[in-house]
């Protein structure tokens, strides 16, 4: 089935985005993406120790799969845009993941700071798939400045607790003019499927498969999962009721 | 010619391009970034661009991240 994730004009097969942080090795996150067979995986852009400069993340990565560059990190609206700025014009793609997260425990973003920096790289020619709390009010704002996609957190980043906000998520989804994809505090395959099920246009993971037992084989169930929940929101997911519904006849019972 | 790269001292002969800057550095690469003074650098300058006295730059990459 052709159902690709179109973001700013751009398709992707795969629903499922992959961060490339926390995993034991550069050979296991190669490895991993491929099983996950995801087209976009983030990166976050640091300054380089001089005195040990060690490997390039890109040198491990596989061929064909596009960089996101993140501002992880950046605490206000011009720390990030100093990012996007130097990243793009180092040869990163120009769009940009933007995050601006000043809470260092429970790594929230600042909705007022996303949106400013929003404006400004957008009218910069930037594609901002901008990382948040899941407000639609805030949803509407970064629509209305031309942001690519909203992304909102299912749960603080690397809780794995899942969709803790689901309702708020839910209301985004069914208003939304851009993409959705769903951001962090997804620790199971299962919730993945459940916020492509809900609707959601895809989902990014990182932390819970880089630091799985396993990250290849998580990232395989999850790329079924992203799939599975895709295909049950097309199929049409029946309504819930507070009472039984026999699934077989009532009539013509053999003991009756 | 001295300059100040990521906090540190780097000797350079005078006149230095970014592209010597970043060999010298060892880190050459298709996503070598770079700030000088403050403002972002375009990569198709790092050849031609001649680095002065007392500049100061950030020299970036991707790494992993989520």
């Amino acid at each position: 089935m052709n159902d690709p994730l179109t973001i700013a004009g751009r398709e992707f097969r795969s629903r499922l985005i992959t961060g490339t942080g926390k995993y034991p090795s550069f050979d296991a996150m190669r490895d991993a993406v491929v099983a996950s067979r995801c087209e976009l995986v983030t990166v976050a852009v640091r300054r380089i120790d001089l005195d040990d400069v060690g490997e390039t993340i890109t040198d491990w990565l596989p061929e064909g799969v596009m960089l996101l560059p993140n501002t992880a990190g950046c605490q206000t609206a011009e720390e990030a845009v100093r990012v996007a700025r130097l990243a793009r014009a180092g040869g990163l793609p120009d769009w940009i993941k933007l995050e601006i997260i000043p809470d260092p425990r429970y790594l929230l973003p600042d909705g007022e700071q996303t949106l400013r920096a929003a404006q400004e790289l957008v009218d910069e020619g930037f594609t901002v798939l901008p990382y948040v709390f899941p407000d639609p009010v805030l949803q509407r704002k970064l629509e209305a400045v031309g942001c690519a996609t909203v992304m909102p957190l299912a749960a603080p980043i690397g809780s794995g607790r899942g969709l803790k906000l689901r309702h708020a998520i839910e209301i985004m989804v069914e208003q939304a003019e851009v993409p959705i994809i769903v951001d962090a505090g997804i620790g199971a395959p299962s919730q993945a499927a459940e916020c492509l099920e809900l609707g959601a246009n895809g989902v990014l993971v990182n932390t819970a498969i880089g630091q799985a037992d396993d990250p290849v084989a998580m990232a395989r169930a999850f790329a079924l999962a992203v799939e599975a929940g895709r295909a049950a929101f097309l199929a049409g997911l029946i309504d819930e009721s507070q009472e039984a519904r026999p699934s077989s006849p009532i009539t013509g019972l053999v003991t009756r | 010619m001295k300059v100040v790269c990521n906090g540190k001292d780097v000797e350079l002969e005078p006149a230095a391009t970014v592209s010597r800057l970043l060999a010298e550095l060892g880190v050459e690469g298709p996503y070598a970034l770079v700030e000088r003074n403050g403002e972002p650098m375009e990569r198709g300058s790092y050849d031609e661009t001649a680095l002065e006295e007392g500049d100061t730059l950030v020299v970036a990459r991707p790494v992993a991240g989520g």
